[in-house]
């Protein structure tokens, strides 16, 4: 018997429990508000996913997944934003705050909600497959891509604090209602938006599970190990790698899109640098090997700090740095490899007792 | 536009090029001679500053004395986190740059509870805050002190890596480890002092910056992408590192000039990512370069 942990229909009934409980919650909570928080944590799940499969098995450290997160919320924050200007009002308070007296161009695919929708998930989409095809195929990879999606980050960053007219600068976007999608109003604080969440990281979650389990998820495996290996058995390393980051973008950017539905506002904070750093936090703490693992993880992190945050509000990063630092140093594949070493032990002891086993032939470590 | 008023653009490049070096310079030294890629650096500099802070404040000691002084502290911080913490993950370069994050972290959020998150000043002598004007031109002589002494330090920093044996034995280990070792260089001594020196000239910057701009727990954040464009488009070695800082600050002067300076950030970061395109090694790749 091996691991139950590579068992790959354990698996599966892993992640139907997973959501299953996640199902629940709507049902047997009636705090609006902490069902609108919980429905953000989804988000961060949804990140840290992205994260997952981006690092842990494309082996592409992303320290900018803010933008394709930012560019989405931007997006979906333009779109809900447009849906309040009226014929005889058409143009945002903040930019008459700026004296724009008229609709920019930029603005106008907005006032559309179907455009504006799908803008807001595929010019992030776009940029990432851009973005990504250039440095790739450049081999631009390990910590150099990082550094420079890091880069690519603090230019979006700028540019969006700069040009208050069209972005609010730095107090953002906040649309006054909430978002409206075929007559139906989604109001942020109701089940309805949490099932939103719910589906986008369920959807996004098998999507991500089953290109891991496929043959193009093996060769992005394998590339994370080793890219000159593949590249010389004549793939396309470029290509997977793109491929594998664009697909992480995706996710994020509807993540972003959900998000701003949710909180009804966007600013350039969503686009900092710290916070793109801590999607990866979550996902390294989780377990980036596990996808599963980065999701509980950013719900884990999110959670305490909401709840730890509170009491010990002027430890909290320090407990945090602390601890990332701690398994960073110890437990490289995070917590969730600890359940797998845990899984493996149970497995190798049965092995262990079994006779035909036990004539000294020492079991095959867990990999 | 007149002729003095683009010759101020220049010479303000110059001082701008001068704070993008300075802040660089102990991470070209790190990220060079042991490929640790440090987030923490930012938080150096902010180290830095406060320690400036901490010996004017309650020492009392005047500020020309606190940059060296701050060099020494910020160094032994830098040794106790090599010892501690960096020596272990060599071997896994993405996993230095996670944990230093981490090491980040910790340093911000420890500043911000021992001297609470209110902004600190660091006096400096009458002298240093007056404007020198050079016919149509004038800048503050701060600025003027900055780029006297990121000169200073560069010059210092040749002589140490050309000129002495401790250089030699780092080029030595920056080009081929094992092969040095097998000459007798202990390379992990090495590195630990490389980390050691680069961290404490984090520190002589944030005694500068902590007088250009205000001391606070999160100063440092804004420094470290900068410094590490820096480095990456210098190719990290210490002469890229100059260059790089110069043409940047240069551009980035003359683009302020005729836009503003959010935007001219903007464009430089947009270069910066168009030339590591084409030049991913940098602009003067070392011998035996890692990748």
């Amino acid at each position: 018997m091996g691991n139950l942990y590579h068992n790959k229909t354990a698996q599966w009934v892993a992640y139907a429990a997973f959501f299953a409980a996640l199902a629940a919650i709507p049902l047997n909570i009636d705090d609006d508000f902490l069902l609108n928080q919980l429905a953000t944590y989804g988000v961060y799940g949804m990140l840290a996913l992205s994260i997952s499969l981006c690092w842990g098995f494309g082996g592409i450290l992303n320290l900018g997944q803010g933008i394709a997160f930012g560019l989405g919320a931007y997006g979906m924050a333009m779109t809900m934003q447009m849906q309040t200007q009226t014929e005889s009002n058409p143009i945002p308070p903040f930019m008459l705050n700026n004296s724009l007296d008229y609709l920019p161009l930029l603005w106008q695919p907005f006032q559309s909600t179907m455009l504006g929708l799908i803008l807001a998930v595929a010019v992030p989409t776009l940029f990432c497959a851009i973005f990504g095809g250039i440095m790739f195929r450049a081999r631009v990879s390990g910590p150099f891509f990082a550094i420079m999606t890091l880069a690519m980050l603090s230019a979006f960053y700028t540019i969006i604090l700069d040009r208050q007219p069209y972005t609010g600068g730095v107090n953002g976007i906040t649309p006054p209602s909430p978002f409206q999608f075929a007559g139906i109003e989604v109001d942020p604080y109701s089940p309805l938006a949490y099932w939103c969440v719910f589906f986008a990281l369920l959807i996004a979650a098998v999507l991500a599970k089953l290109i891991t389990q496929s043959w193009f998820g093996l060769v992005t495996q394998a590339i994370r190990d080793d890219a000159e290996r593949v590249r010389f058995l004549g793939y396309s390393v470029a290509g997977y790698e793109t491929m594998i980051y664009t697909v992480a973008g995706l996710i994020a950017s509807v993540a972003g899109c959900l998000w701003v539905m949710l909180v009804q506002y966007v600013s350039p904070a969503q686009l900092d640098v710290g916070f793109s750093l801590s999607m990866v936090i979550w996902a390294a703490i989780g377990g980036r090997l596990s996808l599963i693992g980065s999701i509980v993880g950013a719900f884990v992190i999110q959670g305490a700090q909401s709840y730890l945050g509170d009491t010990f509000l002027s430890t909290w990063l320090l407990i945090l740095g602390a601890f990332f630092i701690v398994i960073v140093r110890f437990l490289p594949n995070g917590l969730s490899s600890l359940l797998e070493a845990a899984l493996g032990l149970l497995s190798t002891r049965k092995n262990g007792a079994s006779p035909e086993q036990s004539n000294g032939t020492k079991p095959v470590p867990a990999e | 536009m007149d002729f003095g008023s683009i010759l101020n653009a220049l010479i303000l490049g110059i001082s701008i090029a001068s704070i993008w070096l300075i802040a660089a310079l102990g991470l070209t030294i790190i990220y060079g001679a042991a490929g640790v890629i440090n987030m923490a650096h930012g938080e150096f500099i902010m180290l830095g500053a406060y320690s400036s802070y901490m010996l004017q404040y309650y020492v009392g000691v005047p500020y020309l004395f606190c940059i060296p002084i701050s060099f020494v502290i910020v160094a032994l911080v830098g040794l106790v986190l090599e010892r501690g913490l960096i020596q272990y993950l060599y071997k896994r370069p993405l996993d230095t740059l996670l944990a230093t994050y981490g090491v980040s972290l910790v340093l911000m959020q420890g500043v911000r509870l021992i001297f609470g998150s209110d902004p600190k000043y660091l006096a400096v002598p009458e002298i240093f805050s007056s404007n020198l004007s050079l016919g149509f031109v004038s800048i503050s002589t701060f600025r003027v002190i900055v780029f006297g002494i990121t000169a200073l330090l560069v010059l210092a920093l040749w002589a140490l890596f050309y000129k002495t044996r401790f250089g030699v034995q780092v080029r030595a280990v920056m080009q081929n480890k094992e092969m040095a070792a097998s000459f007798g260089i202990n390379s992990s001594r090495i590195y630990m002092l490389t980390f050691a020196l680069g961290a404490g000239l984090a520190g002589v910057a944030g005694s500068l910056f902590g007088v250009l701009n205000i001391v606070l727990p999160t100063m440092g954040s804004s420094y470290v992408v900068q410094a590490f464009l820096m480095v990456v488009v210098g190719g990290g070695s210490l002469a890229g590192s100059v260059v790089a800082s110069g043409v940047t600050g240069e551009l980035q002067s003359v683009f302020a000039f005729f836009t503003n300076d959010t935007f001219a950030r903007f464009v430089i970061f947009v270069l910066i990512v168009v030339f590591l395109r084409f030049r991913p090694q940098g602009l003067f790749a070392q011998a035996g370069a890692r990748r």
